[in-house]
């Protein structure tokens, strides 16, 4: 990629971005239905949002937004043909993908010790589940980081043939975008 | 054919045709029933050809993905079966333990059939879909797990492709959700809860899995295109199989007393379960355009393209239309339901059996690849007229459909169910119509079994390959 | 200036972008602003950021065609509605 040519196919596997469209497409549908239904419940949903933790959400958005510039080092890192970069630059990500886990996982338990589940109200159904859904994504963000990080050590990318990492790079930013759109929807608006 | 082993598969395909005319011939009986509430009684109740027609679908339907996987284990794993007297054996069990059940349904009262079979050691009857007394359900858990332990060591000892997993993934899952049959607790709503393991975990779950996976055999086998291409596909569809069906499972928990998020965890997940067929669809036009060869047996390849359009229609579409809570709220239980349930069964499961049929069969009946052109003429006759006439029952009962929901739910003034059903007979009517012309279909179908077979095979010389 | 660097130096400054967006975005949640001007504000933050990260972390920037405009499309439609749902009940 010289900067100059354009090319015709966004960098990583096509059927990930097949994938990853129709992730976005099922995060679209939530966020939707989240916003609407909250137009019919204005009292309920900013009532309950001053109960989430913005600090937490803070220290979260940070996390994957620095993990995603980690993953965006790696590329270049075997784009310029050094494994070894490549791998650590991964394995920098995966550690803020794990203190993501462990941030959001402390939310939780918040919750969950004072009795909140899914039928509590609409607001927490809707932020626990769309927040877990977002949280296994996540969860298997990191799966796919750690294979292309394992493969990377042993030297199976190069800068000719990195396809993988690409791959796995794109499906971790799509998580991280998803992020960036549920932080401010369901902590701050109101 | 390359391995010997393969051969057992070709039993399964016979008796899943022979089941699936018998399947057909129930369907026009209620079909009649519709229209001549009395047609057959006291002979043939409703409530038993029913049965018998919704049994006989899921029997056959596990013989045809039976056979597939004993077609298609041993090629992929590149080893002969292990156990091919054990799937002889079970293969006579299950086919003998399938017709008692469906005598037992139509000779004796039902009631009179629990009795007989001891149902009260172990209560599993009386579940719309699990009928089955309760030592039948047993005998599909023996057949299961001998099927299963056949195909795994087989996969086990030979090469391991993704295919083959994902193909073991989805009868593991069948069989395991089957299980549920078994569960049958006092609380209604936690039964209705477990039932639909059974049912919903094996439609829109796993039997997903088996289909993605024999669609990607027969690809490959068609089409020449690489394995690793293929194999990408296959990974993104049951990913997303899995993401939208397990959870999708919640469009049937709306009212039945579960708690309230399942409204919107059903409506959510299972409105993103069309993403998975329409990849199908995409998959394999994509690979058949994409090909580096022309197969002989066009037939096959129609199926499997077939199959593609018909899940993504009659699952993804049509099972859309009525999946929101507030949309199911007027629809739940009126003959939409049964047009996506005619469709999506057909497209999805029908189809893809049908498509490894045509595949496999003329290679185990001795050919080089394919039937002779005479042969495949006919069955893509009865291919044209099945699906359409499908086309025509599922639309056909939309308008039924349709009128029912308005006429007796959403009008200023409802009216009583029967009532409504009066006038909806002309549905009715002219989706019996459609079925007949289904049935001249399968039998066009099965007529092409037996012309052209003296015929030389049909080639593919002076066909160019699109680049 | 090498390759890598072409592609990483404006990537850096994406990434500082979008940390100070964040923290603006995180001082109007716990000082719990409300309103059109600062609801709509966050969410435009929000778009211009998820654009960012598909035009430089993802390398859309570099593609041409349709896929170019994946996330811009998805970005606008959500964004649109978003808006719709929000905006009377502000």
């Amino acid at each position: 990629m010289t900067g100059m040519e354009k090319n015709r196919w966004p960098p990583g596997d096509l059927v990930i971005w097949i994938f990853i469209m129709a992730e976005l497409l099922v995060f679209g549908v939530f966020f939707t239905a989240y916003a609407f239904t909250r137009a019919h419940n204005v009292e309920l949903f900013d009532t309950y949002q001053l109960t989430l933790d913005r600090n937490a959400a803070l220290i979260n958005t940070l996390a994957l937004i620095t993990s995603s510039y980690f993953v965006v080092r790696a590329v270049a890192d075997i784009r310029a043909d050094d494994s070894r970069g490549c791998f650590r630059w991964l394995l920098a990500a995966l550690g803020m993908g794990l203190l993501f886990l462990v941030v959001k996982g402390l939310e939780y338990k918040h919750h969950f010790s004072l009795g909140i589940d899914l039928s509590t109200n609409t607001f927490y159904m809707f932020y626990l589940s769309l927040t877990f859904f977002h949280f296994l994504h996540v969860v298997l963000g990191m799966v796919i980081l750690l294979a292309v990080a394992l493969k990377a050590r042993k030297g199976g990318y190069s800068a000719a043939e990195h396809t993988g990492v690409e791959t796995g790079a794109s499906y971790w930013h799509m998580v991280d975008l998803v992020w960036m759109i549920l932080f401010p929807l369901v902590y701050v608006m109101r | 054919m390359k391995y010997k082993s393969q051969k057992v598969a070709k039993l399964y395909f016979i008796a899943a045709i022979g089941l699936f005319v018998g399947q057909i011939l129930f369907g026009l009986i209620i079909g009649a029933q519709y229209i001549w509430g009395d047609f057959l009684f006291p002979e043939i109740p409703f409530n038993v050809a029913r049965m018998v027609h919704t049994n006989l679908l899921i029997v056959w339907l596990l013989f045809g993905f039976m056979g597939a996987a004993y077609y298609l284990v041993p090629e992929e794993a590149e080893t002969d079966l292990v156990m091919p007297w054990l799937a002889n054996l079970m293969f006579w069990i299950f086919l003998t333990a399938g017709a008692a059940t469906i005598l037992g349904y139509l000779l004796v009262p039902y009631a009179q059939l629990a009795e007989l079979t001891k149902n009260e050691l172990l209560p599993t009857m009386g579940r719309e879909f699990l009928e089955q007394p309760t030592i039948t359900k047993i005998g599909i858990v023996i057949v299961a797990l001998s099927f299963l332990a056949n195909i795994g060591l087989t996969i086990l000892k030979g090469r391991k492709t993704v295919i083959n997993l994902v193909l073991l993934m989805g009868m593991t899952g069948l069989a395991v959700f089957f299980l549920f049959a078994f569960y049958n607790p006092v609380n209604v709503v936690l039964d209705k809860y477990y039932w639909w393991w059974v049912v919903h975990l094996w439609v829109e779950g796993v039997w997903e899995l088996i289909l993605g996976s024999i669609l990607a055999f027969i690809l490959i086998k068609t089409t020449g295109v690489d394995r690793e291409v293929i194999e990408k596909w296959l990974y993104v569809i049951i990913a997303m199989v899995l993401i939208t069906g397990i959870i999708g499972t919640g469009h049937h928990y709306y009212w039945i007393g579960t708690p309230a998020f399942w409204q919107w965890w059903g409506s959510i997940f299972s409105a993103m379960e069309p993403i998975p067929f329409f990849m199908m669809t995409v998959f394999a036009f994509n690979m058949v355009n994409k090909r580096r060869r022309n197969h002989p047996n066009k037939a096959a390849v129609l199926w499997a393209l077939g199959t593609a359009v018909m899940a993504f229609l009659g699952a993804g579409v049509w099972g859309f239309l009525h999946t929101l809570s507030p949309v199911n709220y007027y629809t739940h239980g009126t003959q939409i339901t049964a047009a996506h349930g005619h469709m999506a069964f057909y497209g999805a499961y029908v189809m893809i059996v049908l498509a490894m049929i045509s595949y496999a069969m003329p290679m185990l009946r001795g050919r080089e690849a394919a039937n002779s052109t005479k042969s495949q003429v006919l069955e893509m006759w009865g291919f044209w007229l099945m699906t359409i006439s499908i086309v025509f029952i599922t639309l056909f009962l939309t308008g039924a459909g349709i009128l029912q929901v308005y006429l007796q739910r959403f009008a200023d003034n409802p009216m009583p169910f029967m009532v409504v059903q009066e006038k909806i007979q002309l549905f009715y009517a002219l989706r019996e119509i459609a079925g007949f012309i289904f049935l001249s279909g399968l039998l066009i179908y099965i007529v092409s079994f037996f012309v052209g077979s003296k015929e030389p095979e049909a080639t593919i010389e002076g066909e160019v390959v699109p680049t | 200036m090498t390759t890598k660097k072409m592609f990483l130096r404006p990537c850096t400054w994406v990434y500082l972008f979008l940390l100070s967006l964040t923290f603006v975005t995180w001082f109007i949640g716990v000082n719990n602003l409300s309103g059109r001007a600062f609801a709509f504000t966050v969410l435009g933050f929000a778009l211009i950021k998820g654009q960012l990260i598909g035009d430089y972390f993802m390398g859309l920037k570099q593609v041409a065609g349709p896929w170019r405009w994946v996330i811009f499309v998805w970005l606008l439609l959500i964004g649109s509605l978003i808006t719709a749902a929000f905006w009377k009940t502000l």
